[in-house]
Order: C-alpha cells, then structure tokens, then sequence
C-alpha cells in the first residue's frame, strides 16, 4: 500500500479502484459555475511551484534548498504520479474507458519531437477527456487514436519493449487521467526526482526488483534499461546487482530479462522499502 | 558549496521560431532546454512559423556540462554560454 491507496484506494489499490475513473471527479463543475481554465488544475499550480524552486537554483542558489522544501511539501498535499509496471498499467487499461493514445508533451517541449499518427503516439490517455480533444488542438497536437482495452495492451507492451518507464497521472487528484512512457531526460517526472530530489512530485510503484542470480546469465540487457540508476552490471561476477534503495520498481529490467531471472516483489515486504519516503509517506 | 551555475543567453531577436527550427532541443545531450507556446488558444494549434509564439527558455541550465554543442548548432547564432 503506497500513499495514494491509504488516501485514495478504499481499501486496495487506488489506481485498480474504479472510482478514481469516475467521470464525474473530471473537472467537476457545479451548475452556474464557469469552466475552469488549466491554470486551476492542481497539477499545474503543483508544476509551476516545482517549475519555480528549480528557477531559483539557476537565480539565487543560496536559497534552493529552502525552495525545493517548500515546493516538495506543496506536492505532498497534490500526489500526482505513480510508476506502473507493465502487468499493473495492462490492469489499468480494462478500468478506464474510454482510451487514446496520442502525442507526448514532454518530448514535444524538451526535445522538439512531434509524434504525428499512431504509430508514433507514445503516451495513452484516459477517461472522458479524450472526447474533447479537438478543443485544444495545441495540448493533443495531430488528434487522438481511440484504441480497446486489448489494442491497448499491445500498445504499453511496444513502448516497454522499447524502454520507456509507464507512469499514471492523475488530472484533479485523485482522478487518473493518463499513462505515460518516459525516459529520462526528457520527461520531466524522471528528471525532477533524479536531478532535482522532488521526494513527493512521483511515486513508487508497489514493487521492487529482485535478481535470481542462478537463472541470470550475464547478458546484461537489463543493465541497459534501468533509468534510475539501480541496476549496475557487477564485472566481478558477471552479474547485475540492485540496490533497492534506488529501485522505483518500474520492471523494465524483468520485462527485458530473456531468462526471468529478475522478478519484482512487492515493496511492502521490505520493511524499510515499505515505510519509505517517496512510497508510503 | 555554492556551484556556479552557467549562464546559456538565448538572443530572442535572433531566436524567433524556435519550435520550427528545434536545432539546438534536439541536439543538447542533457535536454536543458525547453520551448512553450507563449499562448494557446481554443480551437487552434500555436503555428510554429509565426515570430514569437514560441519561447525557448534553458530551464535546465543546472545540467549543462558547457560541451557548446548548442552554440555551435543554432543557425542563428542567438545562443552564448556565459561561465
């Protein structure tokens, strides 16, 4: 249990939990109200503060520290993602409907590339406000690819085939509106724990990766698509190690592994992986 | 210890279309830049070619490994690092 299903799970896990789907938690608008803007959402109020303190690391590094305190405690009330391996996301694309994929904004903004149909389309979003995509053609640039929950699967596993960590993300907490695929650098919610220390902007996935040292046989595939830093190739025994402190638990490497011999367990059997910063609390 | 940060000076009359042009985004190793629209409206992608409409800012200028890779890409000339 992360600290999303303890706020949001009912009991079980918040991103299985239908009611995190609902359509009526998207931008939900009382009558007489007007339609809110973007710049209300939770998670870009939350974007620009951790947008902010970064600033101020290049301006005034004297005060960073106090800044990325103060802007981690702001996503702390406003828990926005969670890394997902790839069996749980394949979970999560038979509870959300209806499902679109289409082109991911991080790469656009930090790298110039424009995915345009969909075969390109690397981020998949959910719920009720695909439907509205021809509004803001800027946000869900080239259109959108309605996919079924099946077609859906196949899609998540070409893009972990690939090595791209899958992570929901929610729009208005705690409504999931969509998985992505990143990778580090270019997508901001790897590089603003890895580069910049946000422990409460993303969350760890509900696993952690154990190495079968019997089974493995020192290929080292897995070595390549670890993104955070955890898996190391150990020369001296020709075999990986990984330190579970560093392990977001995102899969890659046993999704990639040719012999299973990486397999994930769950978080909370760990009992200082369990109780973690950046996982429970 | 205090880093020193570099400084990446974006000449922004000399670099007026950046998500068109995109050079430097997709040549910087460390991805310390970003481009934004400067605004968005309803029913309408920003246009790419029109002056202005898009900034290009180096958010991630903390990463920068001062390799100039950029600076020596841009075919405007509009980047400088500044040590």
């Amino acid at each position: 249990m992360c600290r999303l299903c303890d706020l949001y799970g009912d009991g079980g896990v918040w991103y299985l939990n239908p009611a995190n789907y609902s359509r009526q938690l998207y931008k939900l608008r009382r009558p007489g109200e007007k339609p809110k803007g973007p710049e209300e959402n939770p998670e870009v109020i939350t974007e620009a503060k951790v947008r902010e303190a970064i600033q101020i690391k290049m301006e005034e590094p004297e005060r960073w520290e106090e800044a990325l305190r103060e802007a981690d405690e702001h996503c702390s009330r406003v828990l926005a993602y969670q890394v997902i391996p790839l069996e749980e996301a394949k979970k999560i694309v038979h509870v959300a409907a209806p499902l679109a994929s289409m082109h991911c904004i991080c790469r656009k903004m930090h790298s110039g590339i424009e995915e345009t149909n969909e075969d390109e389309y690397s981020c998949l979003g959910l719920g009720v406000g695909m439907l509205k995509w021809e509004r803001w053609p800027e946000r869900y640039r080239g259109g959108v690819h309605f996919v079924s929950p099946e077609e859906a699967e196949e899609w998540l596993e070409k893009w972990d085939k690939r090595g791209f960590v899958h992570l929901a993300m929610t729009f208005g907490v705690p409504y999931i509106g969509g998985l992505c695929n990143c990778q580090y650098p270019d997508c901001a919610e790897l590089r603003y724990p890895l580069d910049y220390g946000f422990k409460y902007r993303d969350t760890k996935s509900h696993f952690v990766a154990e190495l079968n040292p019997e089974l493995c046989n020192g290929c080292g595939v897995c070595a390549q698509r670890c993104q955070y830093g955890a898996l190391k190739f150990e020369p001296r025994t020709r075999k990986p190690t990984i330190n579970m402190l560093r392990c977001w638990g995102c899969g890659l490497c046993q999704t990639g592994c040719p012999r299973g011999a990486i397999e994930l367990m769950s978080r909370d059997s760990i009992p200082v992986l369990a109780n973690e910063i950046g996982y429970r609390r | 210890m205090v880093i020193k940060i570099p400084q990446i000076e974006i000449d922004r009359t000399k670099c007026t279309t950046p998500f068109a042009c995109k050079v430097c985004l997709e040549a910087c190793p460390q991805s310390v830049f970003r481009v934004t629209p400067t605004y968005e409206k309803r029913g309408m992608e920003t246009p790419k070619d029109e002056p202005g409409a898009w900034e290009l800012y180096a958010m991630y200028r903390d990463q920068c490994t001062l390799c100039g890779i950029c600076v020596d890409v841009c075919p405007e000339g509009a980047l400088k690092i500044i040590t």
